[in-house]
């Protein structure tokens, strides 16, 4: 069992890291939480810099086959997330090229992939994905959004919600229900449309903190090309599957939580309270200090995960508790810091504000990463059915 | 970066497995924790033979000269059965003298060790209990070629039964505390050691034992006078990462004997496996197994390679201390009342995850060391 990078990977790391540190120089102040980009104009604008930078040096298609522009391999991928996560640095499209972009590859048509993919690789294209429904969340299945096929278009009717950003993508990625009559997950197909096409209204939904990083998408009579289908007519729902396969990565998050571990401790050697540092405090010493170790244990789990995933070998079990566990340890960090802070902890970003308002933010953003992606519950679901074999609710 | 163990691990590990499971039954644990000795001299001998005391001692002196690493992996199936009795103390207790022992030293004790002729065990702990060095009060004054010792140890585990101790204790008092610590190799029969088992949860044989003016020949000073502290520091890291890996083998055991349990046990119709609201509870009892796990594998891994890793190992005892003493007693829990019974295996590991607890740290020690490695004032 060796945990060592190789010497060539420890130079890619370093290289990613450089460039991360670079960019984060010129990061917007109000980009906190993974979020912020759909909810702010600067962050939005700082998001498509980035991407373009990365496009320019062939990141956003790490581990790509080679016939489709792909560098890199799928260990670089891990450690590209990791730097990202550590800066704080978006300039990755969650849907495009996290989701997307290997989705198709594995199962779309070569005419799909030629049209889709390199505007993807060249960060000329923003995503949104369009899944669920007001009444379709975990059960994903039950949706009844239509799509119905008439000559060589299919004309959609209905509405999406919770799409992240779908206000500012140009594309989206959805399922939709193409036979009515037809028994579920085997009704269902995955279409790829342009967010311009008439018929189309988003309309941000408003977050608890006021930001818009979400949507309801509406649709009236909208007509998307019948080629654009990924995948078989009425066999979208293992399309999904496959998508779900390719969630945005926890080393993200958990190098985002190191960093802010490390801010943590600066504050608390910096802070005074009744005379002396935080951090001579026991108690807040003895909290700090359980963070870190969770933190140290979310990380060597992501490892697990990415070794797996580096060999092609399935991680579904790990890779549902790594979500699980760093998710949850976001939350943990937002409850313990706010704790720390004392009143200072609800204060949003203002000259009152200790560490730029960041954990008045998380305290109500770390249900971004807990809910969405399969909730955390569902996740739990995996591993009791499918990991441990016990049995599946009906 | 290939987290999969190496052939020669699987293939002590399986070897491990499968011996343990043959010759250190459940029964015979039970009958180990009522026994007077608290281990088999039978399987001692077979143990031997396969060459475990000697696991990580160089082939130079009769050891098998593997990894820090490989031992984990023995650690982790010794913890998934449970093995009563002085191996683990005996190994932990080699750790000194292959860091410190001067070549005599070596030579006297690691080829008798590695052989299984010799019992050790280590005396740290006193009667206020905690893990710094202010904790070390026995003292031990030079006297001739002597140096003699006086004080009681606690919690010395199979010291009942062993052959030496390793024992610290103090030969300097002033501040700081860390500077005044020595360490001797003292022979368990010298005139004026009392030994008493204290009574324990686990029934592990942690004993109390008095040193009444006891002579300890200088040449059994183990590494430099006042300068013992650093040993101490490196036994209690390796000690927490053994821990740690017999901890994951236990944890292993208790998620995979609810899970089958969940799926036999049947009420309202069905199996209780069946019911979501036990079903999350296995999720999570495997989620903090398999965080346990990794944490454990790249701190035995960074402690095997020399890296430095004093914050990793408090970090993974600190963690593997909670999710022991949680994930076992929900494996209680889960079972319902068959598991509060004694002839059940489950509480077994239960009893057994406060004695891991506490052996070399417990949660809230750990966790200021690494508060102090994180580098808050």
């Amino acid at each position: 069992m060796d945990f060592e990078l190789t010497d060539e990977q420890k130079a890619r790391r370093k290289e990613f890291f450089d460039v991360c540190r670079e960019l984060e120089k010129k990061k917007p102040p109000s980009l906190v939480g993974i979020e912020a980009v759909f909810a702010d104009d600067d962050c939005w604008e700082f998001h498509l810099h980035c991407a373009k930078e990365f496009a320019k040096r062939g990141w956003l298609t790490l581990a790509w086959p080679s016939q489709y522009g792909g560098t890199g391999t799928m260990m670089d991928r891990v450690l590209f997330a990791e730097a990202r996560g550590y800066h704080g640095i978006p300039g990755v499209d969650i849907f495009g090229v996290q989701m997307l972009a290997p989705t198709l590859l594995q199962a779309a048509s070569e005419e799909i992939k030629k049209e889709f993919l390199p505007p993807i690789a060249r960060a000329e294209v923003s995503w949104c994905e369009l899944w669920s429904e007001p009444n379709a969340g975990s059960d994903l299945a039950i949706l009844s959004t239509t799509a119905i096929k008439k000559g060589d278009e299919y004309i959609i009717n209905g509405q999406k919600t919770w799409n992240s950003g779908a206000h500012r993508a140009d594309w989206g990625f959805g399922v939709f229900k193409t036979d009515p009559n037809a028994r579920k997950h085997h009704n269902l197909s995955f279409l790829l449309l342009d967010m311009k096409t008439p018929g189309i209204t988003v309309r941000p939904i408003p977050y608890m903190d006021r930001g818009t990083p979400f949507c309801e998408v509406y649709f009236d009579d909208v007509h998307v090309p019948a080629k654009n289908i990924v995948g078989q007519e009425n066999e979208g729902w293992a399309v999904v599957n496959t998508l779900a396969g390719f969630e945005r990565s926890s080393l993200t998050e958990i190098m985002s939580l190191v960093r802010a571990l490390e801010e943590l401790v600066k504050f608390c050697n910096e802070t005074k309270r009744n005379g002396q540092p935080l951090a001579k405090d026991p108690v807040i010493r003895n909290r700090v200090a359980q963070l870190a170790c969770e933190l140290e244990a979310a990380r060597a789990l992501a490892y697990r995960v990415a070794d797996l995933q580096n060999r092609n070998e399935m991680a579904l079990m790990d890779a549902s508790a790594v979500k699980i566990f760093s998710s949850e340890l976001g939350e943990r960090f937002a409850f313990t810091v706010t704790d720390i802070l004392g009143p200072y902890g609800q204060v949003s970003s203002s000259r009152w504000s200790p560490m730029q308002g960041e954990w008045e933010k998380m305290y109500q953003e770390c249900f971004v990463t807990t809910i969405s992606m399969g909730t955390n519950e569902i996740q739990r679901n995996i591993i009791a059915w499918y990991g441990l074999g016990l049995p599946r609710m009906k | 970066m290939d987290l999969r163990f190496t052939e020669a691990q699987e293939i002590l590990r399986k070897m491990a497995r499968d011996f343990l499971a043959t010759e250190c039954p459940k029964t015979l644990v039970r009958e180990l924790e009522q026994s007077d000795k608290g281990y088999s001299p039978e399987l001692w001998k077979k143990m031997s033979e396969l060459g475990w005391m000697g696991l990580i001692i160089p082939e130079e002196y009769d050891g098998m000269g593997y990894s820090f690493q490989d031992l984990t992996v023995l650690m982790e199936e010794i913890g998934r059965n449970i093995l009563p009795g002085p191996l683990v103390p005996t190994i932990i207790s080699t750790f000194p003298i292959l860091e410190a022992g001067t070549e005599d030293q070596k030579k006297e004790f690691l080829p008798k060790i590695a052989q299984g002729k010799l019992i050790l065990t280590t005396a740290l702990l006193e009667a206020d209990g905690t893990f710094n060095a202010s904790g070390i009060a026995t003292k031990a004054t030079p006297k001739g070629d002597d140096f003699v010792i006086n004080g009681t140890k606690l919690f010395v585990e199979m010291a009942h039964v062993a052959d030496y101790l390793i024992c610290v204790t103090r030969t300097k008092d002033g501040s700081p505390a860390e500077k005044g610590i020595t360490l001797f190799i003292a022979d368990n029969k010298s005139p004026g050691i009392r030994c008493e088992v204290i009574p324990t949860m686990a029934a592990d044989k942690e004993c109390e034992v008095r040193f009444e003016s006891v002579a300890v020949p200088k040449k059994n000073m183990l590494g430099k006078l006042d300068g013992g502290w650093p040993i101490v520091e490196t036994l209690l890291r390796k000690g927490s990462i053994v821990k740690c890996a017999e901890s994951v083998g236990a944890l292993q055991t208790c998620v995979e004997m609810t899970v089958a349990y969940s799926k036999e046990r049947v009420q309202y119709d069905r199996p209780i496996g069946a019911f979501q609201a036990l079903q999350h509870i296995m999720a999570d009892m495997w989620t903090a197994m398999e965080t346990s796990r990794y944490l454990v594998y790249e701190v035995a891994w960074m402690e095997s390679e020399g890296l430095p890793c004093a914050k990793e190992a408090s970090m993974a005892k600190a963690y593997v201390n909670e999710v022991y003493k949680n994930v076992s007693k929900w494996a209680v829990r889960l079972h319902g009342g068959i598991a509060t019974s004694y002839d059940h295996d489950i509480p077994l590991y239960y009893r057994r995850s406060k004695a891991a607890d506490s052996a070399f740290g417990g949660t809230d020690f750990h966790r200021e060391l690494v508060a102090q490695k994180i580098g808050l004032a």
